[in-house]
């Protein structure tokens, strides 16, 4: 299993953001869904070493984050697209995508193909040499996306990856995504369920700070079977119903 | 697979590998003779881009250089009182921390998430204002004696000090030991001027500063905490 997760908590002040997640996944498209204000950014950061856990166990590609030599291999096999995604508005693509190439520690050498296979995968290819200020939100989006597998990830992490992409771009991304997921592991934290339906072989729902739900989406449909639960879309409709479920069980403790 | 399908793979993985190739050396940016040789020294290609990057980054470097010079004034201003000197490298550090920290450097959520470590690119950060402001510094004295004081006081040999501190991080693999070196080579450097000039005991015997002192490392303290501090998920 290239995630291992028992346990893990996370706590902001007063506030607990991540309260005991129990998760383990294999090569393959993961799916992360939930509301706003769930714990996601806050579990997938951590899978990113971004922060560390308040208490739990976190163990990802076999390794022990918490020590620096681990965390340090983790990080060289690990990608990473942040909800929100800083750049520097002078760099170029080019730029942007080799400089978190050398920040990943990849072979000088081999870094100006790999650089230009990613920038070619997410579509900028007639972007490469422009300035990050003059990309459009779904641009700057994909040269996030194109950092993130610039060193072909064994554990691949985004958050909210189709945001401000159009149609055509998000088809062509669920594409990229489950070429990724066949060999390496991505997590994949998104609002979108038709996302998680084309691309997601399996699916963790989340609701303040817990995991209400894992299964394949297929399972996620079946849970709305004899529940009125809203939604357009079958996926919809099992979401809508997990968490239905989960915030009466929420409700019922209180 | 027969040979005609064979060979027409072979000729499609030839045309994608050329055109890959093609697209790589038309993009690729060839490495200055500074980032060449600073990636040689620190052993580390990332690390000499975060060098030479760092006066790039305006905003930050701007902020940065206005705490670096605002701490060399108040270190060279001759009051006899040596705790200041030996102070300002940690005022400095804590602007540098902050410029090129989570409240403005926008890319410092992934940088954390990066192979290199965050404070071997903060110390890069360090010597690249301290290195660039001591050579806007040296340009200055060359134009007028105003500056001479504050270049050679401050920005010369904390650019030193710096340089010093990312050898032996280099070396030891580990920007703590690294942070140690710089601030022992600049506390041994003040502190012989000051006992060659003996002011070092009158500043130290001095209890009317020992509060102000206390305070001022308590301010530099809270700075470098929330410089370096993780911000909060939206979810």
């Amino acid at each position: 299993m290239n995630v291992e997760i028992a346990g893990l908590t996370r706590r902001f002040g007063r506030t607990q953001a991540v309260a005991g997640v129990d998760l383990s996944a294999g090569p393959g498209v993961f799916g992360l869904l939930g509301p706003n204000g769930a714990g996601k950014t806050s579990l997938l950061r951590m899978m990113a070493t971004v922060i560390p856990p308040s208490s739990g166990r976190l163990r990802l590609l076999g390794r022990d984050p918490g020590g620096y030599g681990p965390r340090r291999e983790i990080r060289r096999r690990l990608g990473y697209l942040p909800q929100n995604l800083g750049y520097y508005p002078s760099f170029t693509v080019a730029e942007f995508v080799e400089y978190f190439a050398l920040l990943k520690e990849m072979p000088s050498a081999r870094v100006p193909a790999a650089v230009a296979a990613a920038i070619e995968r997410t579509g900028l290819g007639d972007k490469a040499r422009a300035r990050l200020r003059t990309l459009s939100g779904g641009m700057l989006r994909r040269a996030g996306i194109a950092q993130a597998i610039v060193n072909e990830p064994e554990l691949l992490l985004l958050d909210e990856p189709t945001a401000g992409l159009d149609p055509e771009q998000r088809v062509a991304f669920r594409a990229l995504l489950r070429e990724c997921g066949e060999h390496a592991t991505v997590v994949v934290s998104t609002h979108l369920v038709e996302d998680v339906g084309a691309a997601c072989s399996e699916v963790a729902l989340m609701n303040q700070g817990r995991i209400v739900f894992h299964g394949t989406p297929a399972e996620l449909i079946a849970r709305a079977d004899g529940t009125d639960a809203a939604g357009d879309a079958p996926l919809e409709r099992g979401y809508s119903a997990v968490l239905a479920a989960a915030r009466s069980a929420a409700g019922a403790r209180a | 697979m027969n040979a005609f399908e064979a060979r027409l793979e072979a000729e499609l993985v030839r045309v994608v590998t050329e055109r890959g190739e093609a697209r790589a050396r038309a993009w690729s940016r060839r490495p200055g003779l500074v980032e060449r040789a600073s990636g040689r020294l620190l052993r580390s290609p990332g690390l000499a881009r975060a060098l030479v990057t760092t006066p790039s980054l305006l905003l930050p470097w701007l902020i940065a250089s206005a705490v670096v010079l605002g701490a060399g004034a108040a270190a060279t201003l001759g009051t006899g009182r040596p705790l200041v000197a030996l102070l300002a490298p940690a005022v400095a550090a804590a602007g540098i921390a902050y410029a090129y920290g989570p409240g403005i450097d926008p890319a410092w959520e992934l940088s954390r998430s990066m192979a290199v470590s965050d404070r071997m690119v903060l110390l890069v950060r360090a010597l690249g204002v301290f290195a660039v402001d001591a050579a806007l510094g040296l340009a200055a004295s060359a134009a007028s004696g105003t500056a001479v004081g504050i270049t050679f006081g401050w920005l010369v040999p904390m650019t030193a000090a710096c340089a010093l501190a990312l050898a032996v991080a280099t070396v030891a693999r580990s920007a703590n030991a690294g942070v140690a070196a710089g601030l022992a080579g600049w506390t041994i450097m003040v502190l012989s001027s000051q006992v060659a000039d003996g002011q070092f005991t009158a500043a130290i015997s001095n209890s009317a500063l020992i509060l102000p002192y206390l305070a001022f490392t308590a301010v530099c303290c809270v700075i470098a905490l929330t410089a370096t501090r993780a911000p909060r998920g939206t979810s």
